[in-house]
């Protein structure tokens, strides 16, 4: 299944906006969210074929909306990729732990738009 | 009521025996002159050539008294350096006296020779009475129970190693610890390129006494709680029963606000990384979306602003990895991978650093070369911080050259420029912290914390990293990474995780393994 849908969770304004812009113009439906309560909400109500999750978020933090999603007995999205993107050098031990549940762990200073648009390209190909 | 005899009698003195030898001698000499003069006169008398009258006796007692009086000069001039040699000796013999001492520089005991004696008797006593100091030092009364109190009490840790090198006595402020196996374990992590073990064992080799000290050691790592930091001293005195003793002065209120430095650069670098996130993403997008429309020179600034961009976003990432380091916190996560992938994902910024420092860089990686075990990233970063090296310190117009090679179980990496090079005693310390060459610090900016970061990543893969250079000619910087196929049981065996590479020891501190090193 091709990715179409991404969620952007992301409390930057400029990082938000630049990586919202960038999506859209490669063809991408993107919503974008700024804060963890409205990002967990979001995500648990719509399916979205892709997150781009921020650790570091004011209300709830990714690792925390992480754990809502994927670390009970049941996957509540299945059929979602989750990237973490972080600038944020957490230690191993939450490192590995988020790694766990998600299909990418970047950091977001190593990421420029172009990047992440290769990285998602790069997703899609095995499932499509 | 039983005396003890001795106890009774004055001890010898030295200076009572020149006076009774004196009085002796003298006696002596009058003695033998009235037995030879009475002998004499006898003698006549009975040859019959002198008659006993008064005058005779008048004319023999006058004899007598010349006579006696020329010996007693005699003798007193015969035995005058017995007299100056007892007098030098009852001088440096520490007893209370009024003797004026022989003056070695008399003239007369220049002009007779006797100089040298005197010199020889005052030089001994010299040297004596520094030896019997320090075996006064040495044979000090210890006071036992006040010496264990004080030691107890201090706020300065002491540990006694015996000839075993077994720590045999640790005070309650000493970093010790003691094993589930009951042995007793120093605390102390040394940033050093000495530590203590090397010393020692330096000392067991080279040295019967010995010390060395060092500034700055913790007990535990950076970011451990209660952690505490020293100004060590130990000596070494081989064959003693206390073969080492170390004294561990605490100054961790000296040295603790620096570190929390460190935790603050660790927060910086964290912080920095966002506006480096906006600038590089932006500076992306508009190349992209300006490309076409940009005149030349124009398009060459841009890339300056991509390149800095770049840079700035790998030193952050160089300061975060050695303040990982330094708390040994820097994991790498080890998997198959070739050497000409890895270059690949860091190809266009380098080759978009060479050419707008118009440098030239050329690659020639072949792809035949067995397969690594390596951290992608890790290894991209030491790669870049080597080329972005070259770059630096090579002419401008100069040529950089990344070449790799199999070598045994190993792929070797080199990354070669032709540049200012460097003389062979700097080339010893380019991999410590914060090191940089004589010249560098004028005309380099930089710092100084990358090539300590390749070495720290380059050893966590199980290689080794080195250099050779010549003055004027030029640097080649060389690292190695174990192939694959030599450390793949390893990988597999801990489900492809680094684990292998990292080793807990006793005290739980996690510390680069050696494993796979030659």
């Amino acid at each position: 299944m091709a990715i179409k849908t991404v969620l952007c969770i992301e409390d930057d304004r400029f990082i938000g906006e630049m990586y919202v812009r960038s999506l859209k113009k490669a063809g991408y439906d993107v919503d974008w969210m700024v804060d963890g309560n409205d990002g967990l909400v979001a995500a648990r109500n719509k399916h979205y074929d892709l997150i781009l999750l921020d650790i570091m978020l004011p209300e709830r933090r990714g690792s925390e909306i992480l754990a809502a999603l994927r670390g009970g007995k049941e996957d509540m999205i299945p059929d979602t990729r989750v990237i973490v993107m972080t600038n944020f050098d957490q230690d191993d031990e939450s490192r590995a732990a988020m790694q766990h549940n998600a299909d990418g762990y970047l950091i977001k200073a190593e990421i420029t738009p172009k990047k992440l648009l290769s990285i998602i390209e790069k997703l899609n190909a095995p499932a499509s | 009521m039983a005396v003890d005899k001795q106890s009774e009698q004055p001890p010898a003195m030295i200076r009572n025996y020149w006076p009774r030898f004196k009085r002796y001698a003298v006696s002596l000499t009058i003695l033998m002159q009235v037995v030879a003069t009475l002998a004499i006169g006898l003698a006549l008398i009975v040859a019959g050539v002198a008659i006993p009258t008064t005058q005779f006796w008048i004319t023999l007692i006058a004899i007598f008294a010349t006579c006696a009086g020329l010996n007693v000069i005699l003798v007193t001039q015969l035995t005058t350096p017995l007299k100056d040699l007892t007098s030098a000796l009852t001088h440096v013999s520490d007893e209370p006296n009024n003797i004026t001492p022989p003056n070695p520089n008399a003239r007369h005991f220049e002009r007779d020779g006797f100089k040298p004696l005197l010199q020889l008797i005052y030089e001994l006593a010299s040297d004596k009475s520094e030896l019997s100091e320090v075996e006064e030092e040495e044979k000090a009364e210890l006071p036992t129970a006040a010496l264990a109190t004080a030691v107890n009490t201090t706020a300065t840790g002491f540990v006694i190693m015996n000839a075993q090198k077994e720590i045999s006595f640790a005070n309650s402020k000493a970093p010790v610890h003691t094993t589930p196996e009951g042995k007793k374990v120093i605390d102390l992590v040394f940033d050093d390129d000495i530590t203590l073990d090397d010393w020692l064992k330096d000392c067991e080799e080279n040295a019967v006494h010995s010390d060395h000290a060092w500034l700055r050691v913790a007990d535990k790592i950076t970011g451990e709680e209660d952690r505490k930091i020293y100004d060590i001293s130990a000596s070494y005195q081989k064959g003693s029963e206390a073969e080492v003793v170390i004294t561990l002065f605490e100054r961790t209120n000296d040295y603790q606000p620096e570190d929390d430095d460190l935790d603050f650069i660790a927060f910086a670098a964290h912080e920095l990384r966002g506006p480096i996130t906006v600038i590089r993403g932006y500076l992306d997008v508009l190349s992209d979306e300006l490309g076409s429309k940009l005149e030349d020179d124009q398009e060459e600034l841009l890339n300056r602003l991509i390149v800095s961009a770049n840079r700035l976003s790998s030193y952050v990432n160089n300061i975060l990895n050695a303040s990982r380091y330094d708390r040994r916190h820097l994991k790498v996560r080890l998997r198959e991978d070739s050497i000409a992938d890895i270059y690949d994902i860091i190809n266009d910024d380098m080759q978009l650093r060479a050419s707008s420092q118009n440098r030239m860089l050329s690659v020639e990686i072949p792809n035949n070369l067995p397969t690594v075990a390596a951290d992608r990233g890790s290894i991209g970063e030491v790669l870049s911080n080597l080329i972005d090296n070259a770059i630096k310190y090579s002419n401008e117009g100069g040529l950089v050259n990344v070449t790799a090679a199999a070598d045994g179980d190993f792929v070797k990496v080199s990354v070669t420029d032709h540049g200012i090079g460097m003389p062979s005693g700097v080339v010893s310390n380019l991999f410590h912290k914060f090191y940089r060459s004589h010249r560098s610090r004028e005309t380099v900016a930089g710092t100084g914390i990358g090539l300590y970061i390749c070495k720290a990543i380059v050893e966590s893969h199980g290689g080794k990293i080195g250099v050779r250079s010549a003055e004027g000619e030029g640097s080649t910087f060389e690292f190695t990474l174990p192939a694959y196929s030599t450390v793949a049981d390893k990988l597999i065996a801990d489900k492809g995780s680094n684990e292998s590479l990292i080793e807990h020891d006793e005290s739980g501190w996690i510390k680069n393994h050696a494993m796979y090193r030659g």
